[in-house]
């Protein structure tokens, strides 16, 4: 491979983010698009995704899958909320959220590894526990926060018009991606989760603890789960039983447009990131030009399986 | 300049703003989902006041967009930030929470773009006026009709839709409220809710009908599900058609066939096509600088048998959605 042409592989989804740009910068609505406020708006609808991107990063390079990070989301903004209005402060509710989404993170990860079961199962079944429970604890209801707390400062928006000053929960985002990225690229057991996304009898054989790593790694991703709860909670101002349905899709849609491959072995946070950008800019734009709730959904189903057959596209031109 | 010319300019100026048919308005209207038929008839609503403003000089450019995934607050609050950032002249929303969307409006403010709210209120002073149905007056009309038809006598089951719904909540009170001025009448149960489905609602009602069926004389359901279930349920038991008077709220395919077969006896329903006709007029009469009031109420009507076929109810019955949307 030439290095041009890894070079092309590497930036792939950020040409497909300026691919949106470019397409959008075509329409009449341009003016309203790119201006710094609405940069800003596509940022802050970004950040619940992108947080939960960077854990499903690391949970699909390894080979895995969480489908029970949705429902994660919405027991965590829950139980924020419930712990909020107990008065319990900002910063021991952030920790609690944390902790109890890498609780359940690892309770996968352990079943998982464990029993030698397909991950798509187990959180699967996890989905439907955590949903559930979420409801049971919010009575069915949602759970409005004190209206003052500093939590909804994370993801408020001081003024809407201009582009600084950025919400916390945006630097929030920047801020672990870079620490996911160096976990990911720099440290043995970031090395330990690509072998065993690649080949995990491989790993095995070479001395790879495969079940402590796979533990570690849906703990770890469990607990920026348990982050984006809290997110949530701070977005909404209320904790929902019933929120974030669906979300896992949406996360699994941006890692995999990013360029991760759900065989395991391949996949990057940047990538992540860029991909979940690419779904916030589509709707955002496709909003603001009035078109059709259903022209959203079309597009975004068409760009994933489109990123995905490029990907497959310049891997089998690469073997040859 | 010499000054009589000077006052022609001026007053040719101000004739010339006062006539020229340059007031350009883009709003969007925002529903809590778009497949029901309740919100088709508000964005007829709205595209009845758009035509009708056209006609008046001002143009409007309506953009109508619910949430992507129906009773989502977050995919809500998103469009609403997308449209603040669109720069739209003035919103019209339907808060799928009163207080999750707060936020977004607020924002929207601060962007110098109005929000009127229509159908369910926001816990906010940021809205320039709610225009909707009053809840309260439906529950108690609910209420008069059943205690006139019980001759002031009998008993009477009140069954609920579901908690923390705020509008459903106001209708029941109104009820309850209607009824303790009637000292011959018995409330046996007020306690059930019917929850969101239409099963969740047929098992609640076929539960309260073993318990009381015997003694029932009238029955009130607060929306549109549990009407057709406790009907359907009374059905089943032989006991509709009158026997025991039933009331309901909102009207829909099925509850319209049950009250021309005589199976219920009045729906209190709302206006929804008002609601988005005047949700768009008042974010337009704001925009031009008119006062509007805070709070617009856009009626209810008790619909029984005799009445149905009176133009102006049968039109709430069956809103006028094909005369104003291509589909």
């Amino acid at each position: 491979m030439n290095r041009f042409a890894r070079l092309l592989q590497a930036s792939g989804p950020f040409l497909g983010l300026l691919l949106v740009c470019g397409l959008f910068a075509l329409t009449e609505e341009r003016e309203f698009i790119f201006t710094g406020g609405n940069f800003k708006n596509i940022l802050t609808q970004t950040v619940i995704v992108a947080v939960g991107a960077l854990g499903m990063t690391l949970i699909i390079v390894g080979g895995g899958i969480d489908l029970s990070v949705g429902s994660l989301v919405a027991f965590t903004s829950v139980l924020g909320a419930k712990l909020l209005v107990a008065g319990w402060s900002p910063l021991a509710t952030l920790l609690a959220l944390v902790l109890v989404g890498a609780g359940v993170g690892l309770f996968n990860g352990l079943i998982v590894a464990g029993f030698r079961m397909m991950p798509f199962i187990v959180t699967l079944g996890m989905m439907g526990v955590v949903r559930g429970a979420a409801k049971w604890l919010g009575d069915n209801q949602t759970i409005n926060a004190p209206p003052d707390s500093p939590v909804h400062q994370l993801m408020a928006r001081i003024n809407p018009s201009e582009f600084w000053p950025l919400p916390w929960g945006v630097w929030i985002v920047l801020g672990l991606a870079v620490v996911m990225a160096l976990l990911l690229r720099r440290t043995v057991f970031g090395r330990h989760v690509f072998a065993i996304g690649a080949n995990e009898t491989a790993a095995r054989y070479s001395g790879v603890r495969v079940g402590l790593a796979k533990g570690a790694t849906y703990g770890v991703a469990g607990l920026l789960f348990g982050l984006a709860g809290l997110l949530q909670l701070s977005r909404l101002t209320q904790g929902d039983p019933t929120v974030a349905t669906g979300l896992e899709l949406d996360i699994i849609a941006a890692v995999v447009i990013g360029g991760a491959s759900l065989n395991g072995g391949v996949g990057s946070i940047g990538g992540s990131l860029i991909g979940a950008l690419i779904m916030a800019l589509l709707r955002n734009g496709t909003n603001q030009l009035g078109w059709q709730t259903y022209t959203q959904e079309i597009i975004i189903g068409c760009v994933i399986v489109l990123a995905v057959g490029l990907d497959k596209w310049r891997q089998s031109r690469n073997q040859r | 300049m010499h000054s009589p010319l000077r006052a022609l300019t001026l007053a040719l100026c101000f004739v010339g703003s006062v006539f020229a048919a340059d007031k350009s308005y883009t709003i969007a209207v925002i529903p809590k989902g778009t497949t029901h038929e309740f919100w088709k008839s508000i964005h007829a609503g709205a595209v009845k006041a758009e035509q009708e403003l056209a006609t008046q000089g001002t143009k409007v450019r309506l953009f109508w967009k619910g949430p992507l995934r129906e009773d989502d607050r977050d995919q809500q609050i998103q469009v609403v930030e997308n449209f603040t950032a669109r720069k739209v002249h003035g919103i019209v929303l339907a808060p799928l929470d009163s207080q999750a969307l707060v936020a977004p409006v607020t924002s929207a403010g601060q962007a110098k773009i109005p929000t009127v709210v229509i159908d369910s209120d926001l816990k906010s002073d940021q809205q320039i006026s709610f225009v909707a149905t009053d809840n309260f007056k439906g529950g108690q009309m609910a209420g008069d009709h059943l205690a006139q038809l019980l001759g002031g006598k009998g008993n009477v089951i009140l069954l609920r839709y579901q908690v923390g719904s705020a509008s459903t909540e106001a209708r029941e009170a109104g009820f309850l409220d209607a009824l303790a001025k009637q000292p011959g009448i018995k409330l046996i149960s007020s306690d059930q809710h019917a929850g969101a489905t239409r099963e969740t609602a047929y098992q609640a009602s076929q539960n309260l009908l073993n318990r009381f069926g015997k003694e029932v004389n009238g029955i009130f359901a607060a929306n549109e599900t549990s009407t057709i279930a406790m009907t359907k349920a009374l059905r089943d038991l032989g006991q509709a058609g009158g026997k025991v008077k039933m009331l309901g709220f909102d009207s829909g395919t099925q509850s319209v066939l049950d009250l021309k077969n005589g199976d219920v006896q009045g729906l209190v329903v709302q206006d929804p096509v008002k609601m988005g006709y005047l949700g768009v007029l008042t974010v337009v009469r704001h925009l031009n600088g008119e006062k509007v009031e805070k709070r617009i109420d856009t009626g209810v009507t008790l619909v029984t048998r005799e009445n149905m076929a009176q133009p102006e109810v049968a039109a709430l019955l069956a809103p006028p959605i094909k005369q104003y949307l291509k589909e």
